[in-house]
């Protein structure tokens, strides 16, 4: 390791030696050269403390890891042989085991998930997993959003330092899933995919918002395609997820990507628009964002607008299943807890 | 946005219901948030002319007045006359005025919203009041409780107040999200054309928006120039000074048209800027003209559309002061910045009661840095959420001639210096061709050219007949036309998209394919759920300190720079962790045992593509743990590896080698991250028999079992499901044979430091000869390792199943097949047979 600054370099110094003499490694961390170094902070100019500050944790960060590798070493466990089905001396009956299998469970949104993948495969749809960290070209650029642009508000994106984006939607892989498929067209069939992943929005948690979620997206491009090719495979796809007839209703929405784009919206499948707890009285569930792919969409992938059209559409995953299951809280998709995980 | 019926009504035709129009503008404009019934809250509310104003016996400051309703209200107490009694505190009530009269059985109206106000007839200070005469704020009007609200228009006395000023109105709230790209429908002029669009009717601007007329300039007595050194931000600045204003209170009429959509009056030059912005989506500005002089100490106005100087600092509007970031466009005189453009004016040029001259501005700016600008500073305006829709610069010079003319009813004053006009040519409008086919192709709609015309030209679409294909022509207010598409949403929205056929695309009954991933992630949820283990979910976001805890390089992890918490810090490198954390608090809720299981995603900065994405690592993790209590006997390394030697038993892989980690470091960083949890002494890379690596099983170090709390009873496992999908394969089935088959069991006593695997792989190959030599069909199996106490060697017993498919075989054949084991393995390994 090596420091800029001189005091902090000679304390590491210091204490890396100091270290090797003592029993309880751990005390380093509590050692007065290094509270001193914490201590001064305050008393620097404004501009110095956040550099020196940030020196110190690198000190700290390495001796607690010094801690940590002499712990290791202190308490590591005996060597076992490795390549054995079982541990010496052991019964028969203790030996390992799976547990029963009446405790075992899929995750709820997994299972879900491939319930609708399911539907769709049968509809003629192939599947592409989202990715969970993209860039801006495929976020936005490429989805017809151009820089700055106030649409972006729209997404609280997550940023990493190097400016690579949690995506904030699965429509990050059109672009990537338009380019793949367009041989389809030049064959003479449709491009029929869809997109399941996990997505990220910077929102504060409670019992209704998540900052992580699971997204389906859907991208369908052939010669002729129509708004009434989009709604009615987006209405067979949710009477046959739902097992009942429902009415649809369209809501003009605005999208970059989509030229029309529409809110979608169902009849209530749970009390037939009488008005329920789940549709909050109205009949009316939205369920999801769609609309006519844009033509910068498809140009930037390579297809001609002028010859092909297509529908896209997103839905959140976590939404559908907490309605279905009548799950309260969304934190608990995400909690690890068994009590909640052994239900499904 | 608020969206007041009545004022859509004054340019357009509305032959609908309420309810019907509602969910016309839900289908075809964008989601209503709330629809609010304005004429009720005014019911019974009429204007009375005071007759006579008389001191109240008991109390100084009120008055007992009289008044005609014009005899319209029921069952009231009425004097000879068939006059009202109201006892009234305003110091302004005086004879022969005209009031609002909130008669009893009759709610306030600002009470409306929160616990409603009947009022009733009673005494006060013992002289009987009927109701009560209304103060502008009482009426939710305006904000002013100084006085009654005194009714200055020509009307008699018993006309409904609402009648009056508009009042019985239907205030419809529209989600704006959906009008991102369309800033005309930012205002009622927009709203109220396409409406009429939606109706099928066809709209006409009022005049004075259709043709521009020409500022005329009836005097040189206020100074102006003004300069634009951010031409490419400030496409459009209009800007006039305005003599000998008198400022005040708007008319009522003008008031009830600001109040009815949210907007509070402030004074007739601030309320008819507001009032265009509600009207238009255009927003204008107006500052003091005197002041502007005051503050440069100078005769005329220099105004400079410019950055801020360093260091330079403004107070605004709301009483904050801010200094605006170096790229933000100030309007300002070369020494003082009077307004953030487009975002909120100065209070220093701010105008009030004393003001006499003015400056108008109507702007166009660009609405990115706008929208910046307005990000930066935390700035949340009318004016920003209009601006940065982009408003077409056509516009300015209809608007401002119109407000002009507004300001000159309401407030007097004329324009008193050059007239400047700003221009930079950086928008036009130009045409689209598109030909019905393209529209029907995509709407589904068999429309002819005709109706396609009709539909457009119903909001003012220009369109020329060319041979199969139309020219359309936007309006100068439309900034969002640009390709054909764009035409075909117009035309679908008008008609509305509830309305078009519903059709299933048609396909090939060719099968699609299945994603083999997925399949496979699929198969291993099943494999490990029916295992008894539970699929659970963590964050691919965590805290720093859990990568430290479990021994990981945080250097290598992707960071937020805008994460919500440090909890939710960086993208994590594997599961492991994840999981880890998951152990103790299920142990505390009361979890005896239990095996948890992850598929998810990794990412660290050292495993990238050729395009500079990282990879996204596919992983499987699983841990298995039990409280001390009721933790098994032995190490729990053997459960974890027995989890993974079931599963990819079932995904088609045998002949597993577990090597131990130990021995060396893995290649790769990402690989060393994985393997960063483990405890080198009890974990082992999990390989194919070909050497390919799958991943890492084992219990984990004791800093890490510590940091995140684990009980002694935890190992687990990370396998790479991108390597599982590439290897799998099938299981082969084995022929069952006719013949008995029989069992030998055959035990060892063997050097501690010979491995099981080393054990086994001998007697292997002894069976595989067999089997060759002979035609067995053998399977091999472990049934006990003992290690005798103060010993330093091992008994390992297995146990032979052997078959043949032509015969029987013969103790002899058995015994001896054994023989031969046991010698090859004392030979390779010293192993003596016991």
């Amino acid at each position: 390791m090596t420091y800029s600054n001189k005091k902090i370099a000679d304390v590491a110094a210091e204490l890396e030696k100091r270290i090797k003499t003592l029993d309880d490694k751990s005390s380093i961390l509590r050692a007065t050269e290094l509270r001193a170094l914490y201590a001064e902070i305050p008393t620097l100019p404004e501009e110095k403390r956040a550099d020196f500050g940030k020196e110190i944790n690198v000190l700290k960060d390495y001796l607690q890891k010094l801690v940590d590798q002499a712990q290791d070493e202190q308490e590591a466990a005996e060597p076992i042989d490795v390549t054995a089905p079982f541990d010496r001396n052991i019964p028969k009956a203790e030996r390992p085991r799976l547990l029963s299998s009446k405790f075992g469970s899929k995750h709820p949104l997994m299972s879900e998930l491939e319930r609708v993948l399911a539907i769709f495969y049968r509809m003629g749809f192939t599947a592409v997993e989202s990715r969970q960290l993209d860039d801006d070209y495929h976020m936005f650029e490429t989805l017809n959003f151009p820089e700055g642009h106030p649409a972006r508000d729209d997404y609280d994106t997550f940023m990493t330092s190097e400016g690579l984006v949690a995506p904030a939607h699965t429509s990050t892989m059109q672009n990537r899933v338009l380019s793949t498929y367009k041989a389809n067209l030049e064959k003479g069939e449709a491009i029929s995919v869809v997109i399941p992943g996990r997505v990220f929005r910077n929102e504060d948690l409670d019992a209704r918002h998540e900052h992580t979620f699971y997204q389906l997206e859907g991208v369908y491009v052939d010669e002729g395609v129509t708004v009434g090719n989009l709604i009615a495979t987006l209405k067979t796809f949710l009477e046959t997820y739902f097992s009942q007839q429902l009415e649809v209703k369209t809501q003009p929405y605005y999208f970059p990507f989509t030229e029309p784009s529409f809110e979608f919206a169902i009849s209530c499948p749970f009390c037939k628009k009488q008005g329920c707890s789940v549709c909050s009285q109205s009949g009316w569930i939205e369920l999801l964002g769609c609309g006519l792919i844009h033509p910068n969409v498809l140009k930037m992938a390579g297809i001609d607008p002028e010859k092909y059209t297509g529908f896209a559409w997103g839905m959140g995953i976590d939404r559908m299943v907490m309605m279905k299951q009548n799950i309260e809280d969304v934190r608990h998709f995400e909690s690890g807890k068994l009590e909640f995980l052994r239900q499904f | 946005m608020k969206v007041s019926v009545n004022w859509v009504k004054e340019f357009t035709d509305i032959k609908l219901s309420t309810e019907e129009l509602v969910s016309a503008i839900g289908a075809q404009l964008g989601e209503v948030e709330e629809v609010l019934n304005l004429g009720e809250r005014y019911e019974g509310i009429v204007v009375a002319k005071v007759l006579d104003v008389q001191d109240h016996p008991n109390a100084d400051r009120l008055h007992v007045c009289n008044i005609d309703d014009g005899g319209v209200t029921k069952g009231i107490s009425r004097d000879g006359n068939g006059n009202v009694q109201v006892v009234c505190g305003a110091p302004n009530v005086k004879k022969g005025m005209l009031v609002a009269w909130i008669p009893p059985h009759c709610v306030v109206p600002s009470s409306w919203d929160t616990e409603r106000f009947t009022l009733e007839a009673r005494e006060i200070r013992g002289v009987m009041s009927n109701g009560m005469l209304a103060s502008g704020k009482e009426l939710a009007i305006n904000d002013d409780h100084d006085g009654i609200l005194e009714i200055s228009d020509k009307v008699s006395a018993g006309t409904a107040l609402s009648e009056v000023y508009d009042l019985d109105d239907t205030i419809i709230e529209i989600e704006n999200k959906m009008f991102t790209h369309r800033p005309d429908l930012f205002g009622i002029l927009g709203i109220a054309r396409e409406l009429a669009g939606i109706q099928n009717i066809a709209f006409k601007s009022p005049e004075w928006y259709k043709n521009a007329r020409a500022v005329v300039s009836q005097g040189e007595e206020l100074d102006l120039r003004v300069s634009n050194e951010l031409t490419s931000l400030v496409p459009r600045f209009l800007m006039v000074p305005i003599a000998g204003v008198s400022v005040g209170p708007s008319p009522i009429k003008m008031q009830s048209y600001l109040s009815r959509v949210g907007i509070n009056p402030i004074n007739n030059i601030v309320d008819v800027t507001n009032f265009i912005s509600m009207l238009t989506a255009q927003p204008l500005h107006a500052f003091d003209y005197d002041k502007i002089l005051e503050l440069d100490g100078s005769r005329e106005a220099k105004i400079v559309l410019r950055h801020p100087k360093k260091g330079e600092k403004i107070a605004l509007l709301n009483g904050k002061s801010i200094e605006p970031r170096e790229e933000a466009i100030m309007v300002a005189t070369p020494k003082h910045l009077l307004a953030v453009g487009g975002v909120m004016g100065g209070s220093a040029t701010e105008v009030d009661k004393h003001t006499t001259n003015v400056l108008l501005e109507c702007a166009t700016f660009d609405m990115y840095s706008i929208r910046r600008t307005s990000m930066a500073h935390g700035l949340f305006t009318d004016a920003v959420t209009r601006y940065n829709k982009g408003q077409s610069p056509l516009q300015n010079d209809r608007i401002f001639s119109y407000a002009l003319s507004l300001i000159k009813d309401t407030a007097g004053g004329r324009v008193a210096g050059k007239v400047h006009d700003l221009k930079e040519d950086t928008f036009r409008q130009h045409d689209v061709t598109v030909s019905p086919q393209f529209v029907n192709e995509r709407l589904g709609l068999k429309l002819t050219g005709n109706e396609i015309k009709k539909h457009l030209e119903n909001v003012e679409f220009e369109i020329t007949d060319k041979r199969n294909e139309l020219q359309v022509m936007p309006p100068f207010w439309r900034t969002d036309i640009e390709v054909p598409e764009d035409v075909v949403e117009e035309i679908g929205r008008l008609i509305g998209y509830d309305h078009l056929p519903l059709k299933l695309p048609l396909r090939s009954v060719a099968p699609v394919q299945t994603n083999p991933l997925l399949d496979l992630k699929s198969d291993i949820r099943d494999i490990l759920s029916r295992s008894g283990a539970n699929e659970l979910l963590t964050y691919s976001f965590v805290h720093g300190n859990l990568l430290e805890r479990a021994g990981q390089d945080k250097q290598l992890a992707y960071g937020l720079s805008n994460a919500l918490s440090p909890e939710l810090q960086y993208y994590r490198m594997s599961l492991l962790p994840s999981l880890l954390d998951k152990v103790h608090p299920n142990i505390k809720a009361g979890h005896e045992s239990f095996a948890i299981f992850e598929i998810n995603k990794a990412h660290d900065k050292s495993n990238v593509h050729e395009d500079g994405l990282p990879v996204e690592e596919e992983r499987l993790a699983l841990v298995v743990a039990a409280d001390d209590k009721t933790a098994p006997k032995g190490s729990a390394y053997f459960w974890a590896k027995y989890y993974a030697n079931e599963l990819l038993h079932r995904l088609g892989f045998d002949n597993l080698v577990y090597e131990l980690t130990k021995t060396h470091t893995p290649k790769y960083d990402t690989d060393k991250q994985a393997l960063a949890p483990f405890e080198p002494n009890r974990s082992a890379y999990i390989k194919t028999a070909n050497g390919i690596l799958l991943g890492i099983v084992g219990e984990v170090r004791a800093s890490t079992r510590k940091g995140f709390k684990l009980p002694a009873f935890t190992a687990g496992f990370e396998l790479d499901v991108l390597m599982l999908q590439q290897y799998r394969g099938a299981r082969p089935y084995r022929p069952l044979s006719r013949f008995p088959s029989t069992h030998q069991d055959i035990s060892f006593q063997i050097s501690q430091t010979v491995s099981y695997a080393e054990l086994h792989q001998v007697v292997g190959e002894s069976l595989e000869r067999a089997r060759s030599e002979h035609g067995y069909v053998i399977s091999l199996s472990p049934l006990d390792i003992y290690h005798p106490e103060h010993k330093n060697n091992l008994h390992m017993s297995f146990r032979i199943q052997v078959t043949h498919n032509e015969r029987t075989l013969t103790t002899t054949e058995i015994n001896s097949l054994l023989d031969t084991v046991a010698e090859h393995a004392h030979t390779k390994l010293k192993a003596v047979r016991l």
